[in-house]
């Protein structure tokens, strides 16, 4: 039949290109959706067991976050913005969007978003950082990782959140796949730069004094780069922080899940109030880590590099 | 000019010269497409039988109950909506035809719906003595949540639906929290189905709300779950259960309600256009085709729009008792 020909020549009328016969593409796409079902059916218990650890962890840390009183989580991100930037005006800034986002009743989604956060963000520095480096020392590898980079961060993520959600149902999980897949690209990409950046002839400098690989790498290049991988930590950390949202609808709890509701009921307040916690969140985290990362260039400069 | 015009309506001879006139008339028209399978395809079918068959200029807004239902209300746009379920915004509904802004004209323009809680065969089969929601609460560790398994899991509907407020309540009424549940939000409509037929994928237990007519609940042959509670009065349902959390301080146990779905439009558009609204309150699917339709959408993974073709194409018979002769006949010639 002609219209399951490779192409259906019957609709091809010059104006659009020709098509597949709209059978064999029917075809194509159930064939592709039944082998992934069966996938799922035969390994879907086994890849849901391995990362069981990982939900676990994940549950643990809100609870933790969440059970945890309010004047030691004051203390704690107090403290880890003096660590960060040594303002005070930080300091207080910091406490004070926590005021008023407990005050505003947000308290617990926010907990459950900044546990999720944090804990995608380390995952995309533990994992993105080797990569990084790995990159930026094969052309070749290089070559082969960006394009990937580059349908991470442009595939929308409901794409792959159907496999996923097949794999792993609703929940944490796949919400993690999904941010880490957005959030990761940033810092494999600074990584390889900022290592890419550093001066040959201070490479050069380093083997003349015999350093091995791995003293040259961890002892000269990475530090020399250290200004660029912050600035991808930090573009790691927004992105999981905008990525909120998009998890909250499979099942991510949090402030995304508020912001959700707001959007389908038209709450104007509630939707402003939940986003704009999320925005003190990132301002929080960005000031922070940028200040950190300026610091440790200032030190390296008025130090003892010269 | 415009009353002489209503007036000659029932007039026979004058129904030609009428059509042309009210085809005239009917302009652009934003309609409602609700963002589920049977929504898209009731639709783009009513786009196509309008755009073709009365010459009328339809634009689709893409939204859920709720979304749409509010921009009626306080807007006016869109002008219609095709399968509005009611039980989530009767007051506001009720309000608005009483005071002429809306019309309802059609109470059930697909035959058999029905929202409810629902478990896969599987499950019905290997434990029959669990019958009614009643005995199944009794017993949440046979579904536990993933995420804390010392719960069972009971997914009800995504933040902003308006089912889920019924979910919220009748699970505050059924003291469903002390029995060891816990209320999972899906987040979203994808969240709901996936995790649905997740389930069923796998062979797991699934315990939650869904609706039908649906390619899901054909498709994995779903079993509802009767409550042997009664349904305890329209009252208890309209001013509590529909309610949020904090408008409903005593829910009382209740049986889901009947589901009603109603076409409504807005008075700007009935007065625009009466003989369209005439065809739409003729157009009921009976639920049988309504769900292979369903299916073929799912199946063929087919739009809004490639299934509303189909549905033309494979049952003429059925539409054209919708319309007029002549509308028929101009709509049959675009397919």
């Amino acid at each position: 039949m002609a219209s399951d020909s490779l192409i259906d020549w019957d609709k091809h009328n010059w104006i659009a290109p020709p098509v597949m016969g709209r059978g064999e593409l029917r075809d194509i796409k159930k064939g592709i959706d039944g082998s992934f079902r069966s996938f799922t059916r035969e390994y879907g218990e086994g890849i849901e067991d391995f990362f069981e650890p990982l939900l676990e962890f994940l549950v643990f840390f809100e609870k933790l976050l969440i059970a945890t009183p309010w004047p030691i989580i004051f203390i704690i991100f107090g403290g880890l913005t003096w660590l960060g930037s040594r303002s005070w005006k930080m300091v207080v800034g910091t406490i004070l969007a926590f005021s008023i986002i407990g005050w505003l009743d947000m308290w617990k989604d926010t907990m459950a978003t900044i546990s999720m956060v944090s804990v995608c963000t380390l995952l995309c520095i533990v994992l993105g950082i080797p990569v990084g480096i790995w990159m930026s020392r094969s052309d070749r590898v290089q070559s082969f990782i960006l394009p990937v980079l580059d349908f991470m961060q442009t595939l929308p993520s409901f794409v792959y959140l159907i496999p996923v959600v097949m794999l792993f149902g609703i929940g944490k999980i796949a919400g993690l796949f999904a941010i880490v897949i957005y959030a990761i690209p940033p810092i494999i990409r600074l990584t390889n730069l900022g290592l890419r950046l550093v001066d040959k002839e201070v490479l050069e400098a380093a083997d003349a004094f015999g350093a091995g690989k791995w003293q040259r790498l961890m002892g000269v290049q990475f530090p020399l780069a250290l200004p660029n991988v912050f600035a991808g930590v930090n573009q790691t950390i927004m992105m999981s922080l905008a990525m909120v949202v998009v998890a909250a609808l499979i099942n991510v709890r949090g402030l995304g899940v508020e912001v959700l509701r707001a959007v389908q009921n038209q709450y104007l307040t509630l939707g402003l109030m939940n986003g704009l916690a999320i925005v003190a969140i990132a301002i929080i985290f960005d000031r922070v880590s940028q200040a950190y990362g300026k610091r440790l260039q200032k030190h390296r400069t008025g130090g003892h590099n010269g | 000019m415009h009353k002489l015009v209503l007036s000659l309506i029932g007039s026979a001879a004058a129904a030609m010269l009428m059509t042309s006139t009210a085809r005239a008339e009917c302009g652009d028209v934003n309609m409602a497409e609700f963002n589920w399978a049977s929504g898209e395809l009731l639709a783009n079918v009513d786009k196509f039988i309008l755009e073709k068959g009365y010459g009328c200029n339809v634009e689709l807004t893409v939204g859920g109950t709720t979304q749409i239902f509010t921009s009626m209300n306080e807007k006016g746009r869109p002008e219609i909506a095709g399968e509005l379920w009611v039980n989530s915004v009767r007051v506001l509904l009720d309000k608005g035809i009483a005071e002429g802004r809306m019309h309802s004209l059609q109470d059930g323009p697909i035959t058999g719906l029905g929202e409810g809680w629902w478990v896969t065969p599987k499950f019905r089969k290997e434990h029959p003595e669990l019958d009614t929601v009643e005995k199944l609460i009794e017993h949440p560790e046979l579904f536990p949540y993933a995420e804390d398994k010392s719960k069972g899991a009971f997914i009800g509907c995504p933040a902003g639906w308006g089912c889920q407020l019924v979910n919220v309540n009748l699970f505050r009424a059924f003291d469903m929290e002390a029995k060891g549940w816990t209320l999972v939000d899906p987040g979203s409509g994808a969240g709901l189905d996936g995790s649905l037929s997740k389930a069923a994928e796998r062979g797991e237990n699934w315990f939650g709300y869904y609706w039908n007519p649906t390619a899901l609940i054909g498709k994995y042959d779903m079993q509802l779950l009767p409550f042997e509670t009664e349904f305890a009065g329209k009252d208890n349902w309209d001013n509590c259960i529909a309610k949020a959390e904090q408008d409903c301080a005593d829910p009382k146990k209740t049986a889901w309600t009947k589901s009603e779905v109603h076409t409504v439009v807005t008075d700007g558009f009935k007065k625009k256009s009466s003989v369209a609204a005439e065809y739409l309150s003729k157009r009921v699917y009976p639920g049988a085709v309504m769900n292979g339709m369903l299916v073929y959408m799912a199946d063929e993974q087919a739009s809004g729009e490639d299934a509303a073709i189909e549905f033309l194409e494979k049952h003429k018979d059925l539409w054209k008792t919708w319309v007029p002769a002549d509308v028929a006949t101009k709509v049959e010639a675009a397919l």
